[in-house]
This record gives C-alpha cells, structure tokens and sequence, in this order.
C-alpha cells in the first residue's frame, strides 16, 4: 500500500520535473540542459527574497517564478537563438550554462544544509494507515493542476494552440503567420516557470543543495526519452513509470539504487524502442 | 498587388528561378504552370518567405547555399528580406504543397491554429464561411487531421489559409493527387473564394486543365523561367500549350 502511495507522489514529482523539459523541446526542438539549473536557482531565489529581502513567502514565490520567467525567455533571445538549427551546439551551450549557473552558485557559497524552503502546511494525515505529509499531498495537487492547465492551455488558447502548430510543423506554422522565434522565447519563458514550480513545491521537501540540479536534470532527460521526446502523454505515463520502478526498488532493493532506475530506464528504451512510448504519433505523420 | 521583379533563386550553383518577371492584379486569379521542377515550388516558398528560413536553416548545419537576388513589392511596400512571419502580417498567406496539415490536432483545431493572426470576431465569420464552402469538413471536425482523406485535407488546408485573413492567398498545387471529381470540386472552391471575398489568388499546378479556365492570368514555367504568359484564353489557344498540357 505504501508503494502504491509513494508510487503517486514520486510519478507527480517526476511529471512536474520533466514537464518544462518536454514542453521546450516539443516546440522548439530545443534541448534545454540548463533545466537543472534553473530548478536549482528557483530555489536560492526563493530563499533570497525571504531571508535577504524579508518577503511574504506568498510574494517570493511568486516574484520568482516571473523572475524565472524573463530568465528563460533571456535564455533564448540571448544565446540560444544564435545557436538554433544546431542540434549539438545547442546541447553544448544550454548544458555549459547550466553547468555555469550551477558551479557559480555552489562557489558563491550556496551549499551545505543551511538551505531550506518552509512547507507550505505543516503536519501529515493518515492515509489508510501511513502517514502523509501534507507538502506530499500538495505535490499531487500541483502535479494535477499544471497537467489540467497546460491541456487547457494547449487547447483553447490562442497562443497555446499556435504552439501546438508549431510542434507539429515549423514551416506550416510560419505560413499562418505564427513566429519561430516568438514561440520558442514563450516555450523557454514556460519552461523555466514550470522547474521554477516544480522546484517549490518539491524543495520544501528536503535542502535546497546544488547537486540537485544534475539530478533533476537527469530524471527529466530519463522520463522523456522513455515517454518520447517532445510528446507530452509520453512524459506524464513515463513519469508514472519510472516514478513507481523507483518506489519498487527503493522498497525491495535498496534505495541507494533509485538514481540508476532512470538511468537504466534511458538504456533500455534506446535499445529497445528508441522513438520512446510515444514516439509512434511521429511515425504516423511519416505514412499520410 | 504582387509585383516580382528579375527574381533570381539559386541552390548552389543550380538555379531554381531564372529572371522571372510577374505581377499579381488585385481580386484576380492568377495561374504558374509547369511540370516538375520548373521551380513552382521554390517561387511560392520565396514569394512566402519561407525559403529564408530555410535558408537559415542550411547555413546553420552547413548545408546548401541558397541565393536569392531580384525584389518583390506587395502592395507598395518591398518584401524582398522580411520575415515570413511578418509577410503573412501583411496578408500573404501560403497553402503549402503536400497539405501540410497539422497531423495530431483536429480538424477545428488545425482552422483554430490558422486563426491566430485573426481577431475574434474575423475568426468566428470565417470559420462559418470555411464550413459554408467546404461543407464535408462539418462532420470531421474532431476528427485527427492524419486521419483524413487527401480530399479533406487539402479542403481543411485551403479553409486554415483563409482563416489567416489573406489578402493574397497563395496556393501551391492544391490538385496534387486528387480524384477528377475532387479536382473539379476544389477548382470551383478557388474560384467561388475569389468571387465571393475578392481575395486575390496566386495558384501553381501542373495539370492545367481544371485550374486554367478558372485564372484570369497565366503564366508558364520551364526550367525556372517564365516562357509563357497570356490570359486564360490565350493560353488555352496556343499550340504549344495544348500539346505540353491537353494532349492535343
């Protein structure tokens, strides 16, 4: 019962890493490797206008996910976009940032326990017998809302389907008016509040701490090429996967092994299905 | 409207447009035809834009080098270097060959996605007209777009163009592998959209024979070059063209 419980919250905490990951590279084609890093300076962000600026930690939590925001929207307009259409160089320098950004913080002294976010309730509840806390519970429910709102997003707002278009044919897009580079400073804008949000919800959980960044970074690259690169069920049902084979292998292995879980998780699915879960949507676009 | 002058387009050191001269009148049909690589195709991406991008694109992997020399005036204004994007801003919108729809979205959705340089209100008056002229896509609206016949999906291709509020739609072989019942079909659309909304239509194709009665004004490409113009009657009458495009 407990794996079943901790199965949920683990899959919700992998969909919210991945979700800004697949939603960037859906649309732009952009593998952004700076999303561990951006997760990370969320949560030092967050930390600062508390502890430094004395902010409600309603307001922080909002400044930093606007201040997210225009930092991924940055991203793009700054040195992505001169490095656009070339697939490696774009790993290159999105990776070089991140791993910038995260070496940065730890030499300015961001590291150790000293840094923690406050959960947003304090206490747990009982459910059939196991204790929950409630931050766990709010992982879920975060989790349900980005999901819902994203789907709603994608689908009747104006911007949200002309990023659809654009994920599905570039140039078809173009035609229609919509603009390359516009969609993609949204896409990255999106992206980094959505490892903002993942990062505040989940950070409140443990100590914010720089390797974080390689981890969470690794977990998204793991539920989305599982799920199919760029397809966002693909990611949501990975994320359930990989969540729960963590869970089982914590529960009857040892946990120390979790983190090979994902990265076996990219091996196997390179040899066996390399498109991903979801990668057969790209298959059919092939045949019509 | 269009006014195109002494275009030049190179791959490499191919070329693909050799010094075409031509206009597009306001509200008129205007008709390119020419067989295979003639350089239909790469005419529409220039006079799109879209042939930019891709140039872009081939500089950045290092690829094909892609020239592109003359000028082009829409309306006055020179387009020669704007962005696609900005060329469907001003109204130059392309219903690109193969379709190109959007396969996982549905059928209203694809028309939503062409709507979004529409204003609400456009969009709603256009989407009753799109369904008005191609009544067949009022059943398949949640339909898959992959999941339609080439029939349906070239209709839903021309309706995603109109819903961009064109000014001057371009049409890259809409017949492409269609049924002579289908061929005729869409034939009466273009027409019936250009009578109806005075949109002005720019069309390519390379069986002439159900889009030139239709055109006011031809053209004919060989090898990238324009060898042949006159009105639908003029070309109709000439030899040359009824044995390359009748069999005659």
């Amino acid at each position: 019962m407990d794996i079943l419980i901790y199965g949920i919250i683990n899959s919700f905490s992998l969909a919210l890493m991945a979700i800004g990951f697949t939603l960037v590279y859906g649309i732009s084609r952009l593998p952004n490797f700076a999303h561990g890093a951006l997760y990370v300076i969320t949560g030092f962000l967050v930390w600062s206008l508390i502890h430094l600026l004395k902010l409600n930690y309603v307001i922080s939590i909002l400044l930093a996910l606007v201040i997210m925001g225009l930092i991924g929207a940055a991203i793009y307009r700054f040195i992505l976009i001169r490095v656009r259409g070339m697939a490696t160089s774009e790993i290159i320098a999105t990776y070089a940032l991140g791993l910038a950004i995260l070496e940065f913080l730890r030499w300015g002294g961001f590291k150790g326990m000293t840094y923690t976010l406050p959960v947003f309730i304090e206490g747990s509840v009982n459910i059939v017998g196991i204790p929950v806390d409630f931050q766990r519970i709010i992982v879920i429910a975060v989790g349900i809302v980005v999901v819902s709102f994203m789907w709603i997003f994608t689908h009747f707002n104006k911007t949200g389907l002309a990023l659809r278009g654009m994920a599905q044919d570039e140039h078809a897009a173009m035609m229609l008016g919509i603009d390359s580079d516009w969609m993609a400073v949204i896409a990255m804008a999106m992206g980094s509040i959505l490892a903002g949000i993942a990062a505040i919800t989940l950070l409140p959980l443990g100590n914010i701490v720089v390797e974080a960044g390689y981890n969470v970074l690794i977990l998204s690259i793991a539920v989305c090429i599982v799920g199919g690169l760029g397809s966002w069920v693909g990611a949501i049902l990975a994320a359930f996967m990989i969540g729960f084979l963590q869970i089982i292998t914590v529960a009857y292995i040892q946990s120390h092994f979790h983190m090979v879980v994902a990265l076996l998780a990219i091996i196997v699915t390179l040899i066996l299905r390399p498109s991903g879960l979801f990668g057969r949507q790209k298959e059919l676009e092939e045949r019509v | 409207m269009l006014e195109i002058k002494n275009l030049m387009v190179f791959y490499e050191n191919a070329v693909a447009i050799n010094n075409i001269n031509m206009t597009c009148q306001g509200g008129k049909v205007t008709g390119i035809f020419g067989a295979n690589s003639a350089g239909k195709s790469t005419l529409m991406y220039t006079i799109s834009g879209i042939i930019l991008d891709i140039k872009k694109k081939e500089e950045m992997k290092g690829g094909e080098r892609i020239t592109v020399l003359g000028q082009m005036t829409f309306e006055g204004m020179d387009i020669t270097s704007m962005k696609p994007s900005e060329r469907a801003k001003k109204g130059i919108i392309l219903c690109p060959e193969r379709r190109r729809i959007f396969a996982e979205s549905s059928t209203l959705e694809n028309l939503k996605i062409g709507g979004y340089l529409a204003t609400k209100t456009q969009a709603k008056k256009t989407l009753d007209y799109v369904f008005h002229i191609f009544p067949a896509l009022n059943n398949l609206k949640g339909r898959e777009g992959g999941f339609l016949s080439g029939g349906e999906q070239q209709m839903l291709a021309i309706g995603r163009a109109l819903m961009a509020q064109p000014k001057l739609l371009l049409l890259d072989e809409p017949l492409l592998g269609l049924s002579p019942l289908m061929e005729a079909m869409l034939a009466r659309a273009v027409r019936d959209i250009n009578r109806q909304t005075g949109i002005t239509i720019l069309i390519s194709e390379q069986y002439a024979r159900p889009i030139l009665p239709i055109v006011d004004y031809g053209y004919i490409l060989e090898n990238g070059g324009a060898v042949l113009e006159g009105n639908s009657q003029e070309l109709m009458d000439n030899p040359d063209v009824k044995s390359a495009y009748f069999g005659l």
